[in-house]
């Protein structure tokens, strides 16, 4: 009886329920679940392919060239040892992977995955709906991830990754591409077919796929390169770059001596060799498909000019500490903002100067002079010594302070582009001098600082008009290999550094040694090959010394990526890795320049020859103020002089 | 009389069985970084070792035909291999004159290459004549 009277009270409580309360008691699992731990279970390699292997691939004559030059040594130099696996390459490294949740507290939605593999960092992947980062924020290792569902596939876009290789030990990628993955769990097993589309280096996207199973089991090791991998390159030169000249790495088809059932035609990939209509067999040699089957989705050139914005718009970066970046239609000024006041490092062309006025004075009241809320409450803001109860209220009633001034301007170069803004933001600007405030006049003016070939530039040999009026031009000049600022500006010290002989005779860059920030000046384009003013005192060494000694100083946070920051004169914002890459890739064209003038070529025979193939679909140019063909006769003149 | 340095069958079994438990993979590839088809001889003076995982490395000066001194960077086993084959921090020396057989790298101009053997006359201590004794 009892027991009955039971079965009739759970009864009823069950058909009194509300139905909302019955459908909050589980979700409906759809799309499904990725978060866990996954091990490795298949994909198409046989293992990592020989040197030479591009089969399959469908490179391009430049991803073919950047391949073949490229030595796997380079994994020893200091900006290489501690980079992870490519993303390419992450789900096919070892140790399985990792994936975990990132949800929403209320809403319990799954506001983001994150996977980790032994030799990678944390990659989330956002699905909260965020935008993807302008083209001028720094791209990564892993990139900027997003992802939409698409019925139970998980759909990843990624961009802003930084370049490495498509498969370990050769076959390289640019730093333009952008990857989309294809996440799909069927019951233990994960598929993940990952799209690599790279313009620069590839005439179609490069298809890949690997299969995970669940395993609760495995881990994911970690593995730490703080001191693991020095003293790996041999040789005293620390900034010893290795590679092969075009045409001269012998190893390339050492492996088809045992493989020779292979033709070499194949092994050079391209499009075609992707396809089962590319059939070795075949009595004509090859048959082809119609070819390209498919084509990148980008407009890597639009893509490319994005990072270096000229649409008469001034935009903003906040970089480290005390320093954002600002894209001034296209040319980049640093500005250091804090309560001494603006430290800008050039000041842009002459038509930008009101804009970069205004967005400074929008920075220095937003950092400086902005009221800021109330810290404390009634008795909480005991202590007061002016007696008010609330130390913020003349901050919240009154109107913000004044922005603080512009106080230094320090020039990287004489160059148009850097200096146009000077004579305004100069005379607008305050520096004490001869003591305090009583200052006025062009005594008062913002301190220019540059190095003392930058003024000889800028003030024209007497007789001579000068390219700028006298207010403009550098007021503290230098002639040492470097300067400090003589005081802290805003908490941190200040160093400038002269680059000899450089993009001119008067490049300086800047180091903001708290912020971990270094302006590089015309040394570092990510948008172009290096400026070169033969006649001004320019040189290629001068070029890859200047951004050495950036190396010298810059560290990486961790995983040769981030800590200190490299601002470029034009382009996105950069680090350790990406001015490495950019080294590299100067000093090997210097290297095939001067091996071909050892030849006896002529320039135009060098011009006729490419040495600048591989890179030019990224940095060069056909048409505008500084072409391919400016660059390498550049080159090729300052080696000529030798 | 000259101490020649052994390693136990023991110890080389724990070496492989280490090895398989937990991979010490390198983040470049050797054979693409040397040239597994050709050996070269070392002969100078120690100046560091860094006995480490994943891989560890010698440094010798070596000097060439003209006299030129360079320093050769000798990539190694990981130390735990190198332990179980009864190699420690403390088994070499800086100062210690060896001679090193080993693949040289496939970059032109680069002084690095990867062991095969190692010998110290001091002592007949060597390293890469028995089995096991390699680096991977």
């Amino acid at each position: 009886m009892a027991r009955n009277n039971v079965l009739l009270l759970l009864l009823s409580l069950v058909a009194s329920a509300p139905a909302s309360a019955q459908l909050l008691v589980g979700r409906e699992r759809s799309p499904p679940d990725l978060s866990g731990e996954w091990r490795l279970e298949s994909d198409e390699d046989p293992g990592q392919p020989p040197l030479g292997d591009y089969l399959g691939i469908p490179y391009n004559d430049a991803g073919r060239q950047r391949s073949d030059t490229t030595a796997e040594s380079i994994w020893g130099t200091s900006e290489y040892r501690c980079r992870p696996h490519s993303a390419p390459h992450q789900w096919r490294g070892l140790g399985g992977a990792r994936i975990l949740k990132e949800l929403d507290p209320l809403t319990r939605d799954v506001n983001a995955y994150h996977v980790q593999f032994w030799r990678s960092l944390d990659r989330p992947i956002y699905l909260d709906g965020r935008p993807h980062p302008p083209a001028y924020a720094p791209h990564s290792w892993t990139g900027f991830s997003t992802g939409e569902w698409v019925g139970n596939t998980l759909v990843v876009t990624t961009t802003h990754l930084k370049d490495g290789f498509l498969k370990r030990g050769g076959p390289q990628t640019s730093d333009m591409y952008t990857m989309t993955e294809y996440l799909t769990r069927n019951d233990d097993y994960l598929t993940v077919v990952t799209i690599v589309d790279d313009p620069i280096y590839m005439d179609e996207p490069y298809v890949q796929s690997t299969t995970y199973e669940y395993d609760p089991n495995t881990i994911v090791q970690m593995e730490s390169c703080v001191t693991s991998a020095l003293g790996e390159a041999g040789g005293t030169d620390p900034h010893f770059v290795p590679h092969f000249l075009p045409g001269q790495n012998p190893y390339l088809t050492e492996w088809l001596g045992e493989q020779d059932w292979i033709p070499e035609a194949a092994t050079r990939g391209g499009a075609q060799t992707q396809y089962p209509e590319y059939v070795l067999a075949s009595p004509s040699g090859t048959r082809r498909a119609a070819l390209p089957l498919s084509r990148s989705a980008l407009d890597v050139g639009r893509m490319i000019a994005a990072q270096s914005p000229r649409d008469g718009e001034v935009h903003v970066l906040p970089v480290q500490g005390n320093i954002y970046m600002l894209v001034a239609d296209g040319t980049n000024i640093t500005a250091s903002v804090g309560p001494d006041g603006v430290l800008l490092v050039n000041t842009g062309t002459v038509l930008m100067v009101n804009k970069v006025r205004a967005a400074v004075d929008a920075l220095a009241a937003e950092v400086a002079a902005a009221p800021r809320p109330n810290p404390c409450a009634g008795a909480n803001c005991a202590g007061n010594p002016h007696g008010w109860a609330s130390p913020a209220m003349n901050a919240i009633v009154a109107s913000p302070a004044a922005a603080r001034p512009i106080r230094y301007i320090i020039n990287t170069s004489a160059a148009p582009e850097h200096t146009g803004g000077n004579a305004k933001l100069a005379v607008e600007g305050f520096f004490a001098r001869r003591g305090g405030t009583n200052v006025t006049g062009a005594a008062a003016n913002a301190s220019v600082i540059a190095h003392e070939n930058a003024l000889a530039t800028m003030s024209a040999p007497p007789g001579d008009a000068a390219p700028l009026p006298p207010e403009a031009w550098p007021t503290d000049t230098y002639f040492y290999d470097f300067q400090k600022l003589s005081e802290y500006v805003n908490g941190e010290a200040v160093i400038v550094y002269h680059a000899p002989a450089a993009s001119t005779d008067g490049d300086s860059i800047v180091f903001f040694r708290h912020s971990e920030v270094i302006s590089a000046g015309n040394l570092l384009s990510t948008v172009s090959y290096p400026f070169i003013d033969i006649d001004g005192g320019g040189s290629v060494q001068g070029v890859i010394d200047g951004l050495n000694h950036i190396l010298d100083l810059a560290v990486a946070e961790y995983r040769s990526q981030g800590g200190t920051w490299i601002i470029p004169s034009h382009g996105r914002l950069a680090d350790t890795a990406d001015v490495a890459s950019y080294r590299n890739m100067i000093t090997m064209i210097r290297d095939r320049v001067r091996q071909m003038i050892d030849d006896g070529m002529t320039l135009e025979q060098v011009i006729a020859a490419r040495p600048t193939l591989d890179f030019d679909g990224r940095y060069g140019s056909t048409q505008g103020a500084w072409t391919t063909d400016m660059f390498v006769e550049a080159v090729y003149e300052s080696l000529a002089q030798r | 009389m000259k101490q020649r340095a052994g390693f136990g069958t023991l110890g080389l079994l724990a070496g492989v069985a280490f090895a398989a438990g937990f991979p010490v993979h390198a983040h470049h590839s050797f054979g693409a970084t040397y040239n597994l088809k050709t050996e070269i001889t070392l002969q100078g003076k120690l100046v560091q070792f860094m006995f480490r995982n994943p891989h560890s490395f010698v440094h010798v000066e070596v000097p060439d035909e003209q006299g030129a001194v360079h320093r050769w960077s000798v990539e190694w086993s990981a130390a735990g291999a190198l332990t179980r084959q009864g190699v420690d921090r403390g088994t070499l020396r800086v100062g210690d004159e060896v001679t090193i057989t080993a693949y040289p790298s496939r970059t032109p101009g680069e002084f690095r290459a990867q062991m095969l053997t190692l010998r110290r006359p001091l002592d007949g201590l060597t390293w890469g004549e028995r089995s096991g004794e390699v680096v991977d």
